[in-house]
């Protein structure tokens, strides 16, 4: 642990060094900070929105009125301001390179033809609400991940990573935590896709979202059980409350791998007698062929995705109704030199440099591939009571089917080799109180609510996983106090969940079923306190749980794909969290940005724990794993620093450290994500020639080599080499350099956001520890990609 | 408010009904390995003698491999044909993995391997129809020669390699990796 404590020492001392020795920032980090009033009682519009109409993004007011935006660019916004009951303010302001602007309070006049005003209370991310650790992208930032899957996307935010399965699946990992650790919420819906497998992506259309947020930690108390690694919140756009059409369209193309993506967005709002009722539909293509590294193709690397979604809305101010269905389908090709029969097989593989066969450029897609469907419907309805607080209850059901063909070498059969049906049924009623005035100024805000889930699961073919049913029920309440320059806040959760799974006795041909129940309370505290009205710090400590899923208790066949036999455990307990945080924002003149440390601690953390004897099958012998426990910490430190040189030209560091251990064998855990050091240099003109929002970037990743991995040891069984720890050492340090132009360009009453981009420049190849495929072959090489946005305003039918 | 407090009733009845209607994770369907081998057989004749017929055969392959019938019992200095067959008994009726081989001959290579490697001498008789540099041997068929008495192991290995064989055995992945008891005396 010294050489730990070390390595985070000599991290701080840098930080403090490179923040000492850096001058100044970028035209895209402007802070923009205001105080919203009600122009009645001039007391603070407790939740009321803000909303900039050209980044189609916004903040919500804090208890005390005050809200922020971060990461303006220079130029010129139109600021919607609106409240409940009040008419909306629409205001311009001028953003040059000041890196914090504070504008005077704004009054909002009240509304009496209430039944006329639209009410949208969609702008605010619900996550705001929570004082915890969060990052968020977008705008221009979400922008220019367009195009990318949302593990990707989310790979630009410090303590973010994913785990791959080639180039065509990524799974977002937060401070090293993922799969069912992590809640992803979709349009406000806890997301349920057999996300327990690492090869399953969740099934989320980036193009949905206006908004990507990020919880980091644990964040269970609003949010339910298992969010033991954070919370990723996919937000779409709000709804438009002005009569006429809207639409947008995106159109991303990319050399490597021949992609082209391809989502139109359609939208409208009506007036008089229909005014607050709006409806969205929107699609999404997607088409991927084999992706190329510097050397090679990699066979079967294609992809196909088609997304629809719908989205019906009726508000007032009094209340709201809301109904949402999507459809998710992808086809997933997996790279077919990544396909082994038994270990034998991953020994010869791992020594070959190369791939065996390598073809040339393709969009075929054959066996082995993943086909993957998922639906969700969803009904909501909130009502804002006269004495204050609102009501809000939702509905929603999903289904997931996901087929997995393998490759097949003699049965010649059509039909998959595993299929899983999971539907899931979520009902949610929260209570959000009217903010209560304290006599010292200060006021209270909170919630309570109440969570429901059942779920049943299917399957065909193959064993993985059995068929199960499961409830789950919480209660939560959560409570803010903010006086003066401090805010304080406690949560308090009670979870529920059984399972019941059900098995076929080959002898006998009946089925039989095993149950289990467990039940948690847990507990979150965090305070936030503004040092200086450029420094803030915020610390907060939360507990959360994790009953063991169905695969880890249960999980009995072979993993073809990541060569395993792997076993679950019935006797396991649930995983129990105990995280801290402690973020650091400053927002200076020059020098901006947010630097957190955070140790969260797991009892009963469950894994895969190698078996000393492998199993032997038809194909050969296989490593076996059974699911075990033990107490593991993940600690690490989180950097976001800009410096702005002028008042164009700026430079931005983010550093992801993450230190985890296995605190009961003393040793490291496998499938740890490297430190990472992501920096970008951009220099921007407000206008040049026709042309607005007019950037460059250069950008340089550097990942390095995981040395705090298992170490890879072998022994002989049985005249067969078996190795533990893992198959292959952790794969060198590498650094990518990337590069990018964008800009606005008017067409008519139109403007077309341009960006064209490069990746991988230097077409170096590399492979990275967190690609489950990276035994075989490496990861992909340069990339030119063009995203192109174009939003469309139809004439107002009056 | 009582007007808006239905809407949530019927919410709630909605997602208790529907959870508890469904019952189709009741009906467990059997495990379906559609790759499964359950079954290798190998059948060796005398040459000379046509009418000694010895058999092989390892059972329970996908799961915990059946070895009591697994022993060849060959004579010294003799030459028998031999003939390997695959079933799949997970499948009703029972699938005859050999026959699919026989239909995908350019993708499929059987590799004999004893120990110690004097044991016996394995020739594959049979052909694929890869264009050249092939055709290479399948190895469904195989003439295996016996030298002086011993006793080990004749390993077999069925190698799929769709698109890159090339007459070794180190392309590809295997289907099926296996040992033969082997007695000569």
């Amino acid at each position: 642990m010294d050489d730990l404590r070390k390595e985070i020492l000599l991290v701080v001392l840098l930080f403090s060094a490179l923040s000492v020795s850096w001058a100044q920032s970028g035209p895209c980090h402007t802070v923009l900070k205001g105080r919203i009033l009600g122009q009645d009682t001039h007391e603070p519009l407790v939740g009321a929105t803000v909303y900039v109409r050209e980044l189609k993004t916004g903040a919500v007011a804090d208890s005390v009125g005050y809200f922020q935006i971060s990461h303006l660019c220079s130029g010129k916004y139109i600021i919607d301001y609106q409240f409940v009951g009040y008419k909306t303010n629409s205001l311009s302001i001028s953003v040059d390179a000041d890196s914090s602007i504070t504008i005077a309070p704004v009054q909002l006049v009240p509304d009496n033809q209430t039944l006329q005003e639209v009410v949208v209370t969609e702008h605010r991310s619900e996550a705001q609400q929570l004082l915890q650790t969060q990052v968020s992208l977008s705008g221009a930032a979400l922008d220019q991940t367009r195009g990318q899957s949302l593990g990707e996307s989310l790979k630009s935010l410090t303590g973010l990573y994913s785990i791959q399965t080639g180039p065509s699946i990524s799974k977002p990992v937060i401070h090293g935590l993922y799969s069912n650790r992590i809640i992803i919420l979709n349009n406000g819906i806890r997301q349920e896709d057999q996300q327990w497998g690492t090869e399953h992506a969740p099934q989320v259309d980036q193009f949905l979202a206006s908004r990507l947020t990020v919880i980091k930690g644990a964040a269970s108390i609003r949010y339910g059980s298992d969010a033991i690694g954070g919370v990723i919140l996919v937000e779409p756009k709000a709804m438009p409350t002005l009569p006429g059409i809207n639409g947008e369209i995106n159109i991303v193309g990319a050399t490597n791998g021949g992609l082209g993506v391809a989502s139109a967005m359609l939208e409208g709002g009506f007036s008089k007698k229909l005014a607050g009722l709006s409806w969205r539909l929107q699609g999404t293509l997607k088409r991927s062929g084999y992706v190329k590294t510097p050397d090679y193709y990699l066979e079967n690397t294609s992809y196909h995705e088609n997304n629809v979604s719908g989205d019906l809305h009726y508000d007032n101010r009094k209340f709201g109704i809301e109904l949402f269905y999507s459809q998710f389908d992808t086809k997933i090709g997996l790279f077919t030199g990544a396909q082994v029969g038994s270990l034998a097989d991953l020994y010869t593989a791992i020594s070959r440099p190369e791939p065996l066969a390598q073809p040339g450029f393709s969009y075929a897609l054959d066996r082995p591939y993943q086909a993957v469907h998922h639906d969700l419907f969803k009904a909501r309805a909130h009502v804002h009571f006269q004495k204050g607080g609102t009501l809000t209850a939702t509905f929603a059901q999903q289904q997931n089917t996901r087929r997995e063909y393998d490759y097949i070498s003699f049965s010649g059969v059509g039909t998959p080799e595993l299929s899983l049906k999971l539907v899931t049924q979520t009902a949610d009623l929260t209570w959000e109180h009217a903010p209560i005035k304290s006599r010292n100024a200060g006021q209270w805000s909170g919630s309570a609510g109440f969570n429901g889930i059942t779920q049943g699961n299917v399957r065909q073919y193959l064993f993985l996983i059995p068929n199960f049913r499961n409830y789950g029920a919480g209660l939560f309440a959560i409570e803010r106090y903010a006086v003066g320059r401090l805010t304080v806040e406690g949560g308090l959760r009670y979870d529920y969940r059984w399972l019941r799974a059900y098995f076929l006795d080959e002898v006998s041909k009946q089925t039989y079923s095993k149950t289990h129940n467990w039940q948690n309370a847990n507990g979150s505290l965090g305070a936030a306190y503004q040092l200086r009205p450029d420094l803030t710090l915020t610390a907060n400590f939360s507990t959360a749980w994790r009953a063991p899923n169905v695969a880890d208790l249960y999980s009995n066949g072979l993993h073809q794909s990541a060569v395993a036999y792997e076993r679950g455990n019935p006797d396991l307990q649930p995983e129990q969290a105990y995280n801290g945080n402690l973020v650091l924002a400053y927002a200076g003149k020059r020098l901006s940005g947010e630097v957190g440390i955070y140790n969260n601690r797991i009892d009963n953390y469950i894994y895969l724990k190698p078996d000393s004897v492998p199993i032997v099958r038809q194909r050969g012998a296989f490593p076996s794993y059974t699911y075990s426990q033990v107490k593991a910490t993940f600690r690490g430190i989180d950097a976001t620093l800009t410096y702005k040189f002028t008042d164009r030209l700026s430079l931005t560091t983010k550093n992801s450290l993450l230190f985890a251990y296995n605190q009961t064998d003393h040793d490291y855990l496998v499938f740890i994500p490297p430190n990472r050091s992501d920096n970008n240099l951009r220099y921007d003109w407000s206008r040049w020639g026709k042309l607005s929002n007019l950037y460059v970037s250069l950008n340089g990743l550097y990942v390095s080599r995981q040395s705090r991995a298992p170490a890879v040891t072998t022994q002989q069984e049985n005249g067969q080499v078996i190795f533990t720890g893992d198959f292959a050492p952790p794969p060198p340090a590498y650094f990518l350099v990337g590069a990018e132009l964008g800009f606005l360009a008017q067409l008519g009453t139109h403007s077309l956001n341009v960006i064209l981009s490069g990746t991988n420049l230097a077409n170096v190849a590399y492979r990275d520890y967190l690609n489950r495929f990276r035994y075989f072959a490496d990861e992909p090489g340069r990339s030119i990609l063009l995203k192109l946005k174009l939003p469309l305003a139809f004439t107002k039918r009056s | 408010m009582n007007y808006v407090k239905k809407p949530f009733l019927l919410f709630g009845l909605i997602a208790l009904l529907t959870g508890a209607c469904t019952k189709d994770e009741q009906n467990v369907a059997p495990t379906d390995d559609n790759e499964a081998i359950t079954t290798a057989t190998l059948t060796l004749t005398n040459k000379a003698t046509p009418t000694d017929i010895v058999t092989a055969t390892i059972e329970n392959l996908n799961t915990t491999a059946d070895f009591s019938k697994a022993t060849l019992n060959l004579k010294v200095n003799t030459t028998y044909t031999g003939l390997v067959t695959l079933l799949n008994k997970t499948k009703t009726p029972t699938l005859d993995a050999t026959q699919e081989i026989r239909e995908k001959l350019n993708e499929h290579l059987f590799v004999y391997t004893p120990t110690p490697a004097t044991l016996l001498t394995v020739t594959l008789t049979d052909r694929d129809t890869n264009p050249a540099p092939g055709p290479y041997p399948v190895g469904l068929t195989t003439e295996i020669k016996t030298g002086a008495a011993g006793s080990g192991k004749l390993k077999v290995v069925l190698r799929h390699q769709p698109t890159v064989k090339n007459g070794t055995a180190t392309p590809g992945s295997s289907d099926l990796d296996t040992d033969f008891t082997v007695v000569v005396k």
